[in-house]
């Protein structure tokens, strides 16, 4: 009887000192979160997999930008029929609701939830944990800067769909903007209500002048296949250049535009490279930042891709339209004409190879990698988010404004650009000039829509009788719907005027 | 941790409790009164609770006792007795039988108890309740022969699962299966196989190893169970050894089985598709001598489904023996069982060995193993779903003019509106199966240091090694075969510890129990795929480059405490209480321990005075009544932590947020209220049990929507309920019971309605399948269907009805219409059933006995999707069509009848989505009849035999339904398309004792 005593109270003692981790089981096959970022090389997946979703079809995988070109009249569905798939229909109708709007507010939020967990670990943990090894402290600073970066770029294009830009909420007198999130709510249960215009907008700039402090001046991202598809010291200035415009400080726009500039890294393409750089497998000399595609990407839109997208034998319904097709001078590179197939690397817009279209016209500035034939598989295309040309249009604007750069001017500015489109310089440069230049320079590149809606009086009349009417200034389609689904589990958010 | 101690130091304490005194020694044989002697029988000394001693196999016992003592000697099924000693050296003790106490025990959660003490809604089968039937698991014996347990099969494949749904269906995302409990541990259930079609965990167990399945319905018989008990428990005990001399028993059964096709199911004949074609073709405009020529018929047509369906055959051989001391007992099986089934390619084989042993180590000591083996293997062939290999589909479209053979004799696979496959051709080169060896083993000590007071511990391991394959042969002239490979592990620990008290004060009877119980589960499982070569065609030929490797695994643990408290006043008025706290690794840190308890009470209204007059005719009458909560934690593991998964961009894989954390994520629980009567008449040969409850599920797990401002747009939360509501009837009668005539019958009803009650942001989720819909105020499942109308007299057109509806779902208007388009969906109807029950009758006069078994559902639908093909007014010309179709419009003035056929009609007519296919599935099913034949003992006794019985069954030999396609069951949500359907069989058998 005493054996048994012994035996239980040796399994009642190797119960007890057992039994405090018996239900901690974590799964093994994927990383929890506190293991994902527990060290710097899970830091920096963290961060490399946070550029991730940039290239979902909500983004610049395809309909950020091709619905703003939609929507400013850039862009047009065909009139033949066998041109059209029955997609892009809300841009072209303007039939946005809350049921059918713009989907990047998931995509969004999931960026900026992945760079607060980064930011809020380093936080948490203090430097010294990542420094580990060959491991510097610019190093782990340099992620940082990268989660500023994508922090401030997620909250830029969320405002710029969802809100009225800092010019018009003041026009209209409607402020509410996004809701600014520094600090991932890891419940999901918080009701975070839309900031003011001015808070996001100075939220931004912060994020981005801390990533401008953080970030090495020769710091690129590595293992990477597309070294312009990450956060770089440019890359921000960049990005910051354009936030400064579009809050109108001229200034500041300028100032950054002017670093950028002046970085020899970048070159603007001359009139001769021009048709062709837009099939490079990474970005040219002119690109700042951008998107990389490929099928290979997590995040691929495959047939709903760009390059499907205006291709007359893809879904083609994203046509360039009459009314920006017309626009350019003879000679202008940026509008030169040919057709599919034939003159493909050599001009800008062409029509379909069989010309069956009506002499429709489609860009060429995501004519594909080479790495599919639209029939069988989709090609893919990098899209551009800045390049050089802009930063020269930047400045050239802010000093139109009352900027002031020494040597620069805005006429000094967009004749350098027009010398490498092969278009004759101008004898003078103002407001009207520099808008209709950067029109010319960056269509389909996402820019025209945003730059009529960051100006006061910018308006929109359609060229083509089947769209419905004009807007106006103090159009309520300069700030989208938020996506129905965010209302019915937040109640805290406002709505859109008019929606 | 607290309750571990006390335990422990209640033990210590006890320790300490000796005595003795001046001995003497006293030896005697215990008999009962009619002679015979009283093996294991206690004798103790009175006031003692260390001194006692059992009497051995010829009823000796020996005690060293005070001279002036009491024996007390005792012993289950008679009275006890008291004798003074004396100082007499020996003393014989004849024991008078206990009539209350013979009465009926039944197994309930860790323990027994008599039924006329149970408080809470049970039901339970002796293994002579179970048949002879040739199944491969035990689950598939109780199919309508309890109340409230609804086993539903959707596979007649030979070693199919089962679905078991106890009181309704209580979830979406968690499990809705019962718990098993095998000898107090529970077990793995279910399709645990990766290739094969079907696969049942339970095919382990050999059915006629079991003594007693109890099936625990409500909260105050399963709430001991805790976050695992919200679907109900089924406890099964195995077989033990008795007491007495060695005892073998050899069975042998032999079996033939078929399609189970009562209604004349069938296809079309040759000719009659060519006419009817011809037919479709002339509605659509074309020339029938050009598209469907009578020459199609000059080489012979004939029945693909007979060349594909053959007879199945059944083998089973087992012998088992079983012997006991008086300190030992042992009992142990072998059995093995060969199924081929009704197709080709189709077989199920067993092999099963039991040893079970129980040993009185000493006075107080008794300790025991439960060790079952289990070899399984399981052969089939593509049939999941519609698939061109399968040969039920296959067989019913195939056209019945294209050969089965080619020129050479080889099976025909120039076939292109079947994708040139041919079931045939699969069966004979391509493999498909499952080998699992299973090892449950279970070993217990138990010891009473005083008497009634027991500490028991039980500590098992359950392990099963699984691998599958799965290979695809080259077509005729290519070298490389593909292979699927896959090798699975599971591995369950178990500790369950408990100690359990029962002591009476004057006519205050207590039983208390206090455990403590640890579970960890381990699941590995690793894959290989990639091309191989036909001569070697194993993954040792794989082409590395191309081939893959999968490997995955999971661990779940869980600790719980539970504590039970039996109360009684003068087997009058009955109290029961139980708690059981469970911590599982499953759940979120913030609700990690979960907390499930519950209530019952009973009135045995025939022990009180007043009821004296009627004891004549009425033996039993109780109320009983309960109230509990218990939890379902049937989730995958790891749902509770936030996790990165790997995102590829840019060349490089980075890490993204996949899904939230879920620190709250916790148990569904379930609220079930409980009323019930037991009662028995006229000697307890009319037994009636009935039973209502009211089940809640609340905290449902669904995935809600949260704002993605988050990060994420949903989190796998507990929100939503549910509610079940029925009741149960069960009637036992021996209607003649004399020394040749004995007739008893038996039948139980129950009735069960599901409600939906909440499902968070939403108030309608889909099923996996899109044709069923989980609506808040609907039944659970909803079947959500276009409502079609019928035909157009004048045309022969499909109409189908266009609704307006109202803001709350109501019809306001209705009108018809011949657009597929403009066709409204509606919630057509259930596939739950409302009523399910069976009735069983068993006559015998000597040795002879005839009984029969009918099961039968009705109230639900179901919803025959293949009808898409095989019934589709000429969209399909390219496959046979059922006979049916010949009933299609041929005049104006035509009703009832199937649209008029054209060609390539492109009206969807016969969508999948159709009240048209939609039936009711109510069945009657003659599951079981059985003739056997006991030889006459003195006659076997002359060829040294103890007994001998022959006998025939016949299997689901008749089934009463309406439904237009073989059998009605389809699965509990009434479609299980594809699947191998029911089947009949006749078995016979011999089983000698010796």
């Amino acid at each position: 009887m005493k054996k048994i005593a012994y035996i239980a109270l040796f399994a009642a003692a190797l119960f007890v000192s057992s039994c405090k981790d018996f239900l901690k089981e974590e799964p093994f096959l994927t990383q929890s979160n506190a293991l994902a970022l527990i060290d710097y090389n899970a830091l920096d997946k963290a961060v490399a997999g946070a550029y991730s979703p940039l290239a979902d079809g909500t983004w610049y995988g395809a309909n950020y930008v091709l619905t703003s070109e939609m929507r400013a009249d850039n862009a047009t569905i065909p009139t033949n029929t066998s041109f059209q798939s029955g997609r892009y229909q809300p841009p072209f109708y303007m039939t946005y609701s809350a049921d059918a709007t713009v989907g990047l507010w998931g995509y969004g939020y999931y960026v900026i939830s992945a760079v607060n967990n980064v930011l809020e670990a380093i936080e948490e943990n203090g430097m010294d944990q990542y420094t580990k090894g060959d491991v510097t402290e610019q190093d782990v600073k340099n992620l940082q800067a990268e989660c500023y970066f994508l922090r401030a770029l997620s909250m830029f294009d969320m405002a710029r769909i969802y809100a009225y830009s800092p010019a018009k909420a003041a026009a209209v007198n409607f402020s509410d903007c996004i809701p600014i999130i520094l600090k991932t709510d890891k419940t999901a249960k918080e009701q975070p209500a839309r900031n003011s215009v001015s808070e996001v907008y100075a939220r931004i700039i912060e994020d981005l002048t801390t990533a401008e402090s953080l970030m090495a001046a020769d710091y690129t991202r590595a293992g990477i296949t597309d070294k312009k598809a990450a956060a770089t010291l440019p890359a921000i200035q960049a990005l910051l250049s354009r936030v400064y415009l579009y809050n109108q400080n001229w200034q500041g726009a300028a100032d950054y535009a002017t670093k950028v500039i002046n970085n020899s890294a970048f070159k603007l393409w001359t009139a001769k490279e021009y048709p062709s750089v837009w099939s490079a497998a990474t970005g040219g000399s002119e690109v700042i930042f951008e998107v990389y595609g490929n099928k290979s990407n997590d995040y691929d839109e495959y047939w709903e891709g760009p390059s499907h997208m205006t291709n007359p034998i893809g879904y083609a319904d994203c046509a360039a339209s009459k009314a920006l097709t017309d626009l350019f001078e003879p000679g202008d590179v940026r509008g030169s004409k040919g057709v599919r197939g034939a003159d493909d690397g050599a001009v800008m817009f062409c029509t379909d190879k069989d010309e069956a279209s009506g002499g429709e016209l489609w860009t060429m500035k995501y004519y594909g990698k080479g790495l599919g034939d639209a029939t069988s598989t989709p090609d893919v295309n990098n899209v551009i988010v800045l390049r050089l040309s802009e930063m020269y249009l930047n400045r050239a604007e802010a000093l139109v404004n009352g900027a002031s750069v020494s040597g620069a001017t805005a006429l000094g500015d967009l004749n350098t650009i027009r010398a490498n489109r092969g278009v004759a310089p101008l004898n003078a440069a103002g407001a009207a000039a520099v808008a209709l230049e950067r029109r010319l320079e960056l269509n389909f590149e996402g820019h025209y829509w945003f730059d009529l809606a960051r100006t006061a009086s910018g308006a929109v009349t359609y060229s083509d009788p089947r769209r419905p009417a004009n807007l106006d200034a103090t159009s309520k389609f300069w700030a989208l719907p938020i996506p129905k689904r965010e209302y019915d589990v937040n109640e805290n958010l406002s709505h859109n005027p008019g929606f | 941790m607290k309750k571990a101690k006390l335990l422990f130091s209640a033990l210590f304490v006890l320790l300490g409790v000796t005595l003795f005194a001046q001995n003497v020694q006293v030896s005697g044989v215990v008999r009962e009164s009619a002679g015979d002697v009283v093996t294991g029988a206690a004798v103790q000394l009175k006031g003692s609770t260390t001194v006692y001693a059992m009497t051995d196999a010829l009823g000796n016992y020996r005690i060293s006792v005070p001279s002036d003592g009491t024996l007390v000697v005792s012993c289950l099924g008679f009275k006890t007795a008291e004798i003074p000693v004396n100082g007499r050296a020996v003393i014989n003790v004849d024991l008078e039988p206990d009539s209350e106490m013979l009465e009926e025990t039944i197994v309930v959660a860790y323990g027994t108890v008599r039924r006329e003490a149970n408080t809470g809604a049970v039901s339970s089968l002796k293994n002579d309740g179970l048949a002879e039937a040739p199944v491969a698991s035990v689950d598939k014996l109780l199919a309508g022969k309890m109340a409230g347990v609804q086993v539903t099969g959707n596979s007649g494949q030979p070693g199919a699962a089962t679905q078991i749904r106890i009181r309704g269906i209580s979830s979406i995302n968690a499990g809705n299966d019962p718990l098993w409990v095998i000898d107090g541990i529970p077990v793995e259930t279910g399709d645990q196989s990766y290739f094969t079609n079907t696969s049942n965990a339970m095919s382990a167990i050999n059915p006629n190893d079991i003594e007693s399945i109890t099936v625990l319905k409500d909260a105050a018989a399963a709430s001991i169970y805790g976050s695992r008990a919200a679907n109900g428990v089924v406890l099964v005990t195995t077989k033990s050894g008795r007491s007495g001399k060695a005892n073998f028993n050899a069975r042998v059964k032999f079996g033939a089985s078929m399609l189970a096709n009562d209604n004349h199911f069938r296809v079309m004949t040759g000719e009659e598709l060519l006419n009817w074609q011809r037919t479709a073709y002339a509605n659509a405009g074309a020339n029938p001598d050009e598209k469907a020529p009578m020459s199609l018929l000059d080489n012979g047509t004939h029945d693909w489904l007979k060349d594909f369906t053959r007879m199945g055959a059944l083998q089973e051989y087992e012998i088992n023996a079983s012997a006991g001391t008086d300190r030992g007992r042992f009992y142990s099986s072998l059995a093995y069982q060969k199924n081929d089934g009704i197709t080709y390619g189709t077989d199920f084989q067993k092999f099963t060995a039991r040893v079970n042993s129980d040993y009185r180590l000493t006075n107080t000591i008794e300790i025991g193993t439960r060790v079952n083996l289990a070899y399984t293997m399981s052969n089939d062939t593509p049939m999941q779903s519609l698939y061109y290999n399968n040969p039920f589909f296959a067989g019913l479209t195939l056209l019945p003019w294209l050969p089965l053979y080619d020129e050479d004799g080889e099976f025909n696979l120039k076939l292109p509106s079947n994708s040139n496959t041919n079931p045939r051709y699969t069966a004979k080169y391509d493999d498909q199966w499952e080998k699992q060896y299973r090892v449950h083993g279970t070993a217990y000590l138990q010891w009473e240091p005083v008497r009634n007071l027991i500490f028991k511990t039980n500590n098992s391991v359950e392990t099963t090694f699984g691998e599958g394959r799965r290979y695809w042969a080259p077509d005729p002239g290519d070298s490389e075969g593909t292979l699927q490979t896959s090798t699975t592990q599971y591995v369950t620990l178990t500790t369950s510890n408990t100690v359990t008290y029962n002591f009476a004060l004057s006519n205050h009877n207590f039983n208390v129990l206090a455990g403590q119980e640890a579970m960890r589960r381990n699941y590995l499982y690793y894959y290989m795929y990639g091309n191989v070569d036909a001569n070697i065609p194993y993954p040792s030929t794989m082409v590395s480059e191309q081939d893959q490797v999968g490997y995955s695994g999971n661990a779940r643990t869980l600790l719980s405490f539970f504590g039970q408290f039996d109360y009684n006043y003068d087997n009058r008025y009955y109290l029961k209480a139980s708690l059981r706290e469970d911590g599982s690794s499953l759940f979120g840190s913030e609700n990690q321990w979960g907390l499930f308890w519950a209530v019952a009470g009973s009135w045995n209204i025939t022990n009180e005075n007043f009821m004296r007059g009627t004891s004549g005719w009425l033996n039993l009458l109780k109320l009983r009544a309960s109230y509990g909560v218990n939890g379902n934690n049937s989730i995958a593991p790891y749902r509770a932590y936030g996790v990165y998964a790997t995102s590829a961009y840019n060349g490089v894989n980075g890490t993204l947020p996949s899904t939230p954390d879920n620190a709250s994520l916790s148990w569904e629980k379930n609220y079930t209220w409980n009323v019930g009567l037991d009662a028995g008449f006229f000697d307890n040969r009319l037994n009636v049990q009935i039973d209502a409850y009211s089940r809640k599920t609340t905290d449902m797990l669904l995935n809600k929507q949260v704002p993605q401002t988050s990060g994420f747009s949903s989190n796998f939360m507990n929100i939503g309920s549910l509610s079940n509501k029925g009741f149960e009837i069960q009637i036992n009668g021996d209607i003649i019971r004399n020394a040749d005539w004995t007739w008893n019958a038996g039948f139980n009803l129950s009735y069960n309605k599901s409600k939906l009650l909440d499902l968070g942001d939403t108030d309608e989720m889909t099923y996996s399948d899109s044709r069923i819909k989980h609506k808040v105020g609907k039944q659970f499942y909803t079947f959500y269907l276009k409502d079609y109308y019928g035909v157009n007299p004048s045309n022969g057109e499909a109409l189908w009805r266009h609704h307006e509806f109202d803001e709350d779902g109501n019809i306001t208007s209705t009108t018809l219409t011949n657009s597929y388009n403009d066709a409204s969906y509606i919630y057509a109807g259930s596939p739950e059933p409302k009523f399910t029950g069976g009735f069983n009758t068993n006559l015998s006069w000597k040795g002879l006995s005839l009984s029969a078994f009918f099961e039968f559902k009705t109230g639900n639908k179901v919803l025959i999707v293949e009808n898409r093909y095989v019934n589709s007014d000429g969209q399909q010309m390219s496959m046979n069509q059922t006979a049916r179709s010949l009933n299609y419009w041929q005049k104006p003035g035509d009703t009832g009848v199937f649209p008029k056929p054209v060609a390539n009609n492109a009206t969807n007519s016969n969508t999948f989505a159709s009240t048209r296919w939609m039936q009711d599935g109510s069945f009657l099913r003659i599951k079981d009849i059985t003739l056997s034949y006991n030889l006459p003992t003195n006659f076997v006794k002359q060829i040294g035999l103890n007994a001998v019985k022959v006998y025939a069954s016949a299997l689901n030999i008749y089934t009463f339904h309406d439904v237009d396609w073989w059998d009605p069951e389809r699965g509990v949500d009434g479609m299980g398309t594809g699947v191998y359907p029911m089947t009949k069989s006749i078995v016979g058998g011999i089983e000698v004792s010796f």
